[in-house]
C-alpha cells in the first residue's frame, strides 16, 4: 500500500509549480479585475465629471456671450433713438470694431427692408432671398428671437454661416420696427473648438429642434462624413446619458435654449487602456510561468531530488539493514541535515543490530554450556554401578578400564571450559562412551570407526558425536535381537567436515526424523540430537548442521556437516 | 518546506519587481509612440481656388484627427505637371509615408508616382486620376456621372434649339475629360440639340473668359454653355456678364465659390454642378492613415457626392451646407 501511494502521487516540484502558477494566477485575474472594475468606474467618474464642467464652462461662455449680444442689442436700440446720421456712424463703428458682428438690419412691421449696416461691406443691389429676417419668430422673455445658424444672404460676395438676433424696437417716430442682427460666433466658435474632453471628447452647441448652432467638425457634418445623433440628443434630458460606448453631457441654456452637448468616448480612453494592461498582465504571466517552471527545476535539484534519494536510500536500508552503506545526499541546508540525521540512525540501527546478535549469541552459549555441564545421571551411576559390580567379581582389569574411559569422558567433557575442541579429542570421547557403553550392553553391539588422518587437526563442537550415539544404542540398538553395528566416519569434503554415524538397527520413519530436529516430540533422547544441531547453527551458521537419513528395519544414517576450522580458528566463534 | 516558502516569497517579490519593470517600460513605450508622426504628402492640382482650399480643410482635420503630419502643395498652374512631378520627389526624398495626390495630366505625372510607390509610398489618388497601378485608392467625383448631371442641367434650357459650347480645361485632365465624356454621352440622346462647340482653354479665369467671348463671337448661335471646374466656371460667368448675355445663354458651371455663388443669384450662372471638395481632402488623409497604420484595407474607390445647385434650392438647408464651407 505505502509503495503504491508513494508512486501515484506527484513530485513535490510539479506540485510547487503548479502551485505557484495558480497562485500568481489568481493573484493576476483578480487583481486585472479589480484593477479593470475600479479603473472603469473612476475613468468614468473622471469622464463624466470632466466633460459635466466642459459643458458648464461653455454654457457660462455662451451665456456671456448671449448676455453680451444682449446688450449690443440695447446699445442698438440706444443709437435708434439718435438721429439717423449719428445712428449710422455708431453702429457701423459698432460692426467694424466687433468682428463677429457682420451686419445690422431694420425692417418694418410688414418685413420691408429699411436700414442696413454692413461696417462697409457691400450689400446685393437685388436681394435673391432673406434668410435673416423671420417675421414669424417667437420671441422670449428678453425681447429677442434667435434664429437657426444660416448663410448671410444679403452680402455681396460674402456667405458666412451666421445666426440672427431679432429684437422689435420703437423707432423715435413712435412706429414700430425689427432690428436684426446677424452674427457670426467666431468668438464661442474658437472657444468650444479649444474644449477637449480626454483625448477625442469635444462640445457642440445645439439648438431646441436639433440644429447645429456649432460644431468643431461642423464642415464634417455638412459634408456627409460624421454624423451626430441630434434626433437623439434633442429630446433626451440635461444631465449625462452613455449611448454605445459614448457619454453625452447635455445643459440646455435659460436665456438661448441652447444645448450644450459634451461628448466623450469611453472606449478609447478605458477599451484601450485596459486592453493595453491585459496585453502587459499575459506578457508577465508568461514570465512567471517562465520563472516558476525555472524555480522548480532549482527546487527540485535543492529539495526534491535529495528527498528522492533519500527515499531511496531509506528503501535500500529496510530491504538489507546490516550490509548498507549510507552516502549522504546533497541538497538544501535542511535536506542536508536531514540526511546527516538518517546517516546517524542508520549507524546506530546497524550498531544496536550487532549489539543485539552478540548479546543472543552469548545468551545461547551460555545457555548451552548450561545444557552440556549437566551430566545424565542415569548413565553415571549406571555405570558407576557396572563398575562396583564388576569389582565385586574381581574383573580389576575391566573395572579400572572402565574408570579410566569414565575419566576420559568426563575430562573430554569439560575442557578446561572450551566449546570446541579437535576432532581427535571429539573422537577419543566417542571412543570413551561406546567403551563404557559396550560394557555395559554386554557386547550387544560392535562398532567402528572411518577417519581420514587430516581431519583429526581439524575442530568441532564439542560432545557432537556422543548425543548421537546414545540415540542410536537406546533406540536403534537396545531392541534387536541381532548383534548391533555402528559405524563412525569422518571425511574431508573441499572445506567441510563430514561426521556420518551408522547403525543397522530398527531405524525410523521420516516423520520421526523430522520430530527429532525440529523438536516437537517431547523424547529426552531428541533434545539432545537437536542440541548439537543448534549449537553447529549458532557456532557457524545455519547452512551447517545434522542430517537424518533412516529407513525402518534397515538402519539410521546421521550425517553432521561442519566447516573446517584449524588451530586458532575457533576463538574468534 | 521552510526553504519552499522562500521560494514563493521571491516568486511573489520577482513578479511584482517585473510588474512595475514593464508598466515603466510600457509607459515609456507609449510616450515614444506619440513623439513620431506619420508623414504625408498632399500634392494637389492649384491651392488657390476655394475647391482646393477646402480639400485642404477637410485634409487638415483629418491629419489633426489622426495626428499626422501633413504637408499641403500644389503648382501655381493648373497645367503644370512637371512643378508636381517635382513636388513627388521632393516627398520622396523627405521620406514621407504617403502621398494624397490630385494629378494635373493623367500620363504625365504617372512616371513619378510609379516611382513613389516603387519606395514603398502609399498612394492615395482624390479628384483626378493618374496612370499608374500601384494606386491603393480613389476617392472623388464620379467624374462621368457628374458630366451626365451637368448634361442633364443644360437640357433644362428652355429653348427650341439648342447650340452647346463646352469650355473644358487641360485635355490631358482626366477628370475633366471625363466629364465632358458624361456630359456628351447624356446630350447626345436629345433631338433638340443642334450642334456643339468645344474649346479648351488653359484652367485661369481670365484664360476661359477670353476663350468663352471669343466662342460667343463665333458662334452667336449658342445658346446654353457647359464647362467644367471651378476657374473656368468664374471665367464663363465673367465673360456672360462682359456681354451681358445673361439671358440669353443657359449657363451651368462647376464648383463654387463666392464670386460664382454671387452669379447664380444674379443669373449669370443658372446651375452649378457642386462637388464635396471637403470630404475629398478628409477622405484622402484618412485613407492615407488607414494604409500607413494598417487599420483597415481601404476601398479602390470612393466615391463622393455632387449635387446640382440652381437659384432655387440654393438656399434650401441642405444646399447651404454643401455651398458654402463654415469655417470660412
Amino acid at each position: 500500500m505505502r509503495e503504491k501511494r508513494a508512486g501515484d502521487g506527484y513530485s513535490l516540484s510539479v506540485i510547487m509549480t503548479v502551485l505557484v502558477v495558480g497562485i500568481v494566477l489568481a493573484a493576476f485575474t483578480a487583481g486585472f479585475l479589480v484593477f479593470v472594475a475600479v479603473y472603469n468606474r473612476s475613468m468614468r467618474n473622471n469622464i463624466i465629471t470632466a466633460s459635466e464642467q466642459a459643458v458648464v464652462q461653455v454654457t457660462n461662455t455662451v451665456s456671456d456671450y448671449t448676455k453680451n449680444m444682449r446688450e449690443l442689442m440695447e446699445l442698438i436700440q440706444g443709437y435708434y433713438r439718435d438721429s439717423p446720421d449719428s445712428r449710422n456712424t455708431a453702429i457701423d463703428t459698432l460692426i467694424t470694431t466687433r468682428n463677429d458682428t457682420v451686419l445690422v438690419t431694420c425692417y418694418d412691421e410688414k418685413g420691408t427692408l429699411l436700414e442696413t449696416w454692413s461696417g462697409g461691406r457691400g450689400i446685393k443691389e437685388q436681394v435673391f432671398k432673406n434668410l435673416s429676417l423671420n417675421l414669424e419668430a417667437v420671441y422670449q422673455d428678453g425681447g429677442m428671437a434667435i434664429s437657426k445658424p444660416h448663410v448671410e444672404t444679403l452680402l455681396a460676395d460674402y456667405y458666412p454661416w451666421v445666426v440672427s438676433i431679432q429684437q422689435p424696437v420703437t423707432a423715435a417716430d413712435g412706429s414700430k420696427n425689427l432690428v436684426v442682427m446677424d452674427i457670426r460666433f467666431s468668438q464661442i466658435a474658437d472657444y468650444v473648438d479649444e474644449v477637449g474632453i480626454g483625448q477625442h471628447g469635444y462640445c457642440f452647441i445645439m439648438d431646441r429642434e436639433g440644429d447645429l448652432v456649432y460644431h468643431p467638425q461642423q464642415q464634417l457634418i455638412f459634408s456627409g462624413l460624421k454624423e451626430e445623433r441630434l434626433e437623439f440628443l434633442k429630446d433626451s434630458p440635461d444631465g449625462y446619458l452613455e449611448y454605445q460606448d459614448v457619454i453625452y453631457t447635455i445643459k440646455t441654456m435659460a436665456d438661448s435654449g441652447w444645448r450644450v452637448v459634451g461628448v466623450s468616448y469611453v472606449d478609447e480612453l478605458i477599451t484601450r487602456r485596459v486592453r493595453n494592461v491585459a496585453a502587459l498582465l499575459l506578457g508577465l504571466l508568461l514570465l512567471v510561468l517562465l520563472t516558476a517552471i525555472c524555480s522548480s527545476l532549482v527546487f527540485s535539484r535543492m529539495i526534491s531530488k535529495p528527498v528522492k534519494n533519500l527515499i531511496k536510500a531509506m528503501g535500500e536500508f529496510e530491504g538489507n539493514a546490516s550490509d548498507f552503506t549510507y552516502h549522504p545526499v546533497e541538497g538544501s541546508r535542511e535536506i542536508g541535515a536531514l540526511s546527516q540525521s538518517f546517516g546517524h540512525m542508520v549507524v546506530q540501527i546497524q550498531q544496536l543490530m550487532e549489539k543485539v546478535r552478540e548479546e543472543e549469541i552469548t545468551l545461547r552459549k551460555a545457555e548451552l554450556r548450561a545444557l552440556q555441564a549437566q551430566i545424565n545421571p542415569h548413565f553415571l551411576y549406571n555405570t558407576l554401578d557396572s563398575i562396583g559390580w564388576m569389582c565385586e567379581e574381581e574383573r580389576t582389569r575391566e573395572a579400572v578400564e572402565m574408570v579410566n574411559a569414565l575419566a576420559k569422558l568426563f575430562r573430554i567433557s569439560i575442557s578446561k571450559g572450551h566449546e570446541i575442541i579437535t576432532v581427535e579429542k571429539e573422537l577419543e570421547h566417542a571412543r570413551s562412551y561406546l567403551k563404557i557403553e559396550k560394557f555395559r550392553y554386554k557386547e550387544q553391539f560392535s562398532y567402528s570407526f572411518d577417519v581420514e588422518e587430516d581431519c583429526l587437526k581439524y575442530y568441532c563442537n564439542k560432545i557432537t558425536l556422543q548425543p548421537i550415539i546414545e540415540n542410536a544404542i537406546y533406540h536403534g540398538l537396545d531392541r534387536m535381537v541381532d548383534e548391533g553395528e555402528i559405524r563412525i566416519s569422518v571425511k574431508s569434503r573441499e572445506n567441510h567436515l563430514i561426521f556420518v554415524v551408522e547403525d543397522n538397527g530398527i531405524g525410523m520413519t521420516e516423520e520421526q526424523c523430522r520430530e527429532i530436529l525440529e523438536g516437537t516430540c517431547g523424547d529426552k533422547t531428541g533434545i539432545g540430537i537437536r542440541n548439537v544441531n543448534n549449537r553447529i547453527k549458532i557456532y557457524f551458521g545455519e547452512e551447517y548442521g545434522i542430517q537424518i537419513y533412516s529407513e525402518l528395519d534397515e538402519g539410521t544414517r546421521v550425517t553432521i556437516t561442519m566447516p573446517k576450522i584449524g588451530e586458532g580458528g575457533y576463538e574468534e566463534r | 518546506m521552510k526553504s519552499g516558502k522562500k521560494n514563493i516569497m521571491a516568486l511573489i517579490c520577482l513578479g511584482i519587481f517585473l510588474l512595475a519593470g514593464s508598466a515603466a517600460f510600457g509607459g515609456c513605450q507609449v510616450q515614444g509612440e506619440d513623439s513620431r508622426k506619420a508623414r504625408v504628402a498632399l500634392i494637389v492640382k492649384s491651392t488657390e481656388s476655394a475647391f482646393w482650399k477646402s480639400v485642404q480643410a477637410g485634409a487638415s482635420s483629418a491629419s489633426t484627427e489622426y495626428n499626422l503630419q501633413m504637408s499641403f502643395q500644389g503648382p501655381d498652374s493648373e497645367e503644370d505637371y512637371e512643378t508636381q512631378n517635382q513636388m513627388i520627389q521632393e516627398a520622396i526624398e523627405e521620406g514621407v509615408e504617403a502621398i494624397v495626390f490630385s494629378a494635373v495630366d493623367y500620363n504625365a505625372n504617372s512616371e513619378a508616382i510609379q516611382e513613389a510607390a516603387r519606395k514603398g509610398i502609399k498612394i492615395v489618388v482624390i479628384d483626378s486620376d493618374v496612370n499608374a497601378s500601384q494606386v491603393s485608392s480613389r476617392i472623388g467625383t464620379d467624374n462621368f456621372k457628374a458630366g451626365f448631371m451637368a448634361g442633364e442641367a443644360a437640357l433644362q434650357a428652355d429653348e427650341e434649339e439648342i447650340y452647346i459650347g463646352i469650355v473644358n480645361y487641360d485635355i490631358h485632365s482626366a477628370n475633366g475629360q471625363g466629364r465632358e465624356a458624361g456630359f456628351r454621352e447624356c446630350i447626345a440622346g436629345d433631338g433638340r440639340v443642334k450642334g456643339v462647340e468645344t474649346i479648351n482653354v488653359l484652367s485661369t479665369t481670365e484664360d476661359a473668359r477670353e476663350g468663352t467671348k471669343e466662342m460667343l463671337r463665333n458662334h452667336p448661335e449658342i445658346n446654353v454653355i457647359a464647362t467644367f471646374n471651378e476657374w473656368t466656371s468664374l471665367g464663363v460667368g465673367w465673360a456672360i456678364r462682359d456681354l451681358g448675355c445673361k439671358d440669353e445663354v443657359w449657363v451651368t458651371a462647376f464648383d463654387s465659390n463666392a464670386v460664382s455663388v454671387g452669379m447664380l443669384e444674379t443669373g449669370e450662372v443658372d446651375n452649378l454642378i457642386v462637388q464635396n471638395p471637403y470630404a475629398m481632402g478628409y477622405l484622402g488623409v484618412e485613407t492615407a492613415f488607414d494604409l500607413i497604420s494598417g487599420r483597415k484595407k481601404p476601398e479602390e474607390w470612393v466615391v463622393t457626392e455632387t449635387i446640382l445647385v440652381n437659384r432655387e434650392n440654393m438656399f434650401q438647408e441642405e444646399c447651404q451646407k454643401i455651398l458654402f464651407p463654415f469655417n470660412q
